[in-house]
């Protein structure tokens, strides 16, 4: 049988005045999986995770939370990390992860035990007793991960929670994100930098304009769109293009463009015959690029990946 | 039930430890000392105010007319030696009854006007009795007695001086004026406490919004029980702060004689002991009200400054409190009084007055549970409007309060 799933939600539909922020999203989060919600700036993200979890009630809809209509009476099963971080700045860090745990009904003194390994783990042990005002933004976002979890809750969402942390802490995030996982808890998080959705996640959804655009596994995914093709002529004429595919566009001494629906072994035949031989042929599966710029358009995935630069820069 | 007195305490502890842990309560709880300073420099004007207390009572010579005429006589000369603020009562004439001793008994504790001396007995019998407050009187009393006859003596040379008799006798009842003042202190007292404490819950959800710290909060618990922790939160450091106060003045009261004297003469109506645990839990529930109506308004505040410009406004809600409740201590029983002691936001005002002046015990207990009540919706009404404004599940308050007066001048000017 089918486990039931951690989340799902049903036509969700959220205005700000009348702007409709988030238009009819629906998701299902199975068991046990780790699942990302992805989307460039503004997509409603954010305010899909907040409806989910109960902070803002959505307009309409209707969403299940660990079995559950009403996400607040399992808030102690439930782990969250905002999208504005914020910690109390006069706090220690392990006073502080024990406070957000003491939030979710853990008590104090298993939430310091655990904060002390839980730091000690993630490298910021020497940290544990400094105030928040005094870590740096990346590692208090850290510690508030971690208080975000130290309750061991069964369904973690993460709102970007790659955003604002160097390649190392990104790495341990991940290690973070599935060693959860492999405790058997849900995770769902959001974010717009494709790698890690694509490296994580067990399933996702694209969010772009408030509307769901895609839902499925990373590889079904890919599968909405034809392999690519790589072409490289031995002889580069003229009257090429007109043989190739309608899509086919300049790259690299190439050219690239979709296998065409009946498959490659008609055009080889035809570009062969032709004389224009093949010096070189390589086909690709679609990366999640492409699916995205499929589903959403060239400039909101370049809006996106710029965003996600800026990111890693930062 | 548990777990939301649980979490909503996690929410109390950190803002208390936030609150005292810090040089600046340092400064609150000693700001006290700046008034006393100033009390100090100013002490003569000080001891003026106390003095002024004395032009309420009144001191009574019970003798015969010729005798009572000499006795005027020498009173206006002997009080012409006192400066103003420091003279004695005014003195009244009355002429004896059949037994001067129990009509001086009486006057004494007569609960209406407030008499601390009686000289009776005429030249050759004198007594003075007194209340235990009117020691100073009688001396006065017996000087002007000594001076009025001695000075007639030595008009017809000769006799000896008969000197008064002094009595000092217990109220058996406390004052209309002891008890009026009573009611009119603690309501000042619960007034200014309610004040300068209450105010301070404006803010306190501003830290939270400043610092982001709101979501994880929101997040985790029911709003309720983030407004209710934050309230108890800072309830406790105004409870330290007044228990700190509370117990310097308890200290000092019980180094001062006559201490019991005085307090005899306040006797409230239900009795000291009950009437103090009842100051103190309405001065709980005072707080709790009006602190909850300023919690439910700050957090509405999107900024330090509006917050500030609300400032005023609330000063001026709890005035209009303290104004309506002090109105009903000073006519108790009245219409008025019974609106000050439904309302709910005057009603603890209005109560610990009533329990100065009124026996009855169980109007404070259906009054307790009914604040209690209030306390509950006015979190529960602020809580949604925080939901539906700050987390923006619906137009922010302020923004619709401006729309609906744009709209509303929109439509007449059309
Ligand atoms: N509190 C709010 N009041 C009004 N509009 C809002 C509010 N929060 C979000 N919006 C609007 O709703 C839309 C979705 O916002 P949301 O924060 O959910 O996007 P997001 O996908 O999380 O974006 P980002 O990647 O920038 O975090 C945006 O157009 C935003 O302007
Ligand atoms: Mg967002």
């Amino acid at each position: 049988m089918q486990p039931a799933p951690a989340l799902s939600a049903n036509g969700l539909v959220k205005y700000f005045g009348d702007k409709r922020a988030v238009d009819h999203v629906d998701i299902l989060v199975p068991q046990g999986s780790i699942y990302g919600i992805l989307g460039p700036n503004g997509a409603g993200k954010t305010t899909t995770l907040r409806m989910l979890l109960g902070i803002i009630d959505p307009d309409e809809g209707h969403r299940e939370l660990l079995g559950t209509a009403r996400p607040r009476s399992v808030g102690d099963r439930v782990g969250y990390l905002p999208e504005e971080r914020g910690l109390y700045p006069g706090m220690k860090a392990r006073e502080a992860i024990a406070f957000m745990g003491a939030l979710r009904g853990l008590d104090w003194k298993t939430g310091r035990e655990r904060a002390d390994v839980m730091l000690e783990a993630a490298g910021l042990g020497a940290s544990a007793y400094e105030k928040i005002k005094k870590l740096s933004k990346g590692m208090a976002q850290f510690v508030q991960l971690l208080g975000s979890i130290v309750h061991r809750p069964d369904l973690i969402v993460l709102d970007e929670p790659f955003s604002g942390l160097d390649p190392v802490n990104q790495g341990r995030l991940e290690d973070i994100i599935l060693a959860e996982r492999d405790r058997g808890a849900t995770v769902l998080f959001s974010t717009h930098i494709m790698g890690h959705a694509e490296r994580l996640c067990d399933r996702l959804a694209i969010i772009a304009g408030g509307k769901r655009r895609y839902e499925g596994s990373v590889d079904e995914a890919r599968a909405t769109l034809p392999m690519q093709a790589h072409y490289e002529p031995r002889e580069d004429g003229g009257a090429l293009a007109a043989k190739l595919p309608a899509d086919a566009v300049r790259d690299n001494g190439g050219y690239r463009f979709a296998v065409p629906e009946g498959g490659m072994e008609a055009l080889l035949q035809q570009l062969l015959d032709s004389g224009h031989g093949i010096a070189g042929l390589s086909l690709e599966r679609p990366s999640l690029h492409d699916v995205f710029v499929a589903l959403v358009g060239e400039e909101t995935v370049e809006r996106m990946e710029a965003d996600s630069d800026a990111e890693q820069s930062a | 039930m548990m777990r939301f007195l649980r979490k909503a305490a996690v929410i109390a502890r950190r803002d208390f430890l936030a609150t005292v842990f810090t040089p600046a309560f340092l400064m609150f709880l000693l700001a006290p000392l700046f008034m006393l300073a100033f009390a100090t420099v100013g002490g003569t004007g000080a001891r003026m105010i106390a003095d002024s207390g004395d032009e309420s009572r009144t001191i009574v010579v019970i003798a015969d007319a010729p005798l009572a005429a000499q006795l005027d006589a020498e009173d206006s000369r002997m009080r012409a030696l006192f400066p103003e603020p420091v003279a004695p009562p005014p003195i009244e004439i009355r002429t004896p009854g059949r037994d001067p001793g129990a009509q001086a008994r009486a006057l004494i504790e007569n609960e209406s006007i407030e008499i601390v001396a009686v000289l009776f007995g005429g030249v050759d019998d004198p007594h003075i009795l007194f209340a235990p407050d009117g020691e100073r009187s009688a001396n006065y009393l017996g000087a002007l007695f000594e001076n009025t006859v001695e000075a007639e003596r030595a008009a017809s040379f000769g006799g000896a001086i008969a000197v008064p008799e002094r009595e000092t006798i217990q109220r058996s009842a406390a004052t209309i004026s002891g008890r009026q003042a009573t009611g009119f202190t603690a309501l000042f007292v619960l007034f200014l406490l309610t004040l300068l404490l209450a105010g301070q819950t404006v803010s306190v959800l501003a830290e939270e919004k400043g610092n982001k710290v709101i979501e994880i909060l929101a997040a985790a618990v029911p709003l309720e029980t983030v407004f209710f922790g934050k309230l108890f939160g800072l309830f406790g450091v105004a409870l330290l702060f007044v228990s700190f106060w509370g117990g310097i003045i308890a200290f000092g009261l019980s180094l001062m004689p006559d201490t019991g004297a005085a307090l005899a003469a306040l006797d409230p109506a239900i009795g000291f002991g009950p009437f103090l645990a009842l100051a103190i839990v309405y001065f709980g529930m005072g707080y709790l009200l009006l602190g909850a109506v300023f919690l439910a308004v700050g957090a509405q505040a999107t900024s330090m400054r509006e917050i500030q410009m609300l400032s005023l406004p609330i000063t001026f809600f709890q005035m209009a409190m303290f104004g309506f409740a002090s109105a009903a201590a000073a006519a108790p029983g009245s219409a008025l009084a019974t609106a000050a002691e439904l309302f709910p936001f005057s009603s603890p005002f209005a109560m610990a007055a009533r329990g100065a002046t009124d026996p009855a015990l169980w109007p404070h207990a259906a009054a307790i549970a009914w604040q209690i009540l209030w306390v509950s919706i006015t979190i529960a009404i602020g809580a949604r409007l925080f939901r539906k404004g700050v987390l923006k599940s619906g137009p922010s308050f302020f923004r619709s309060i401006g729309k609906y007066l744009r709209c509303g001048r929109g439509s007449k000017s059309a």
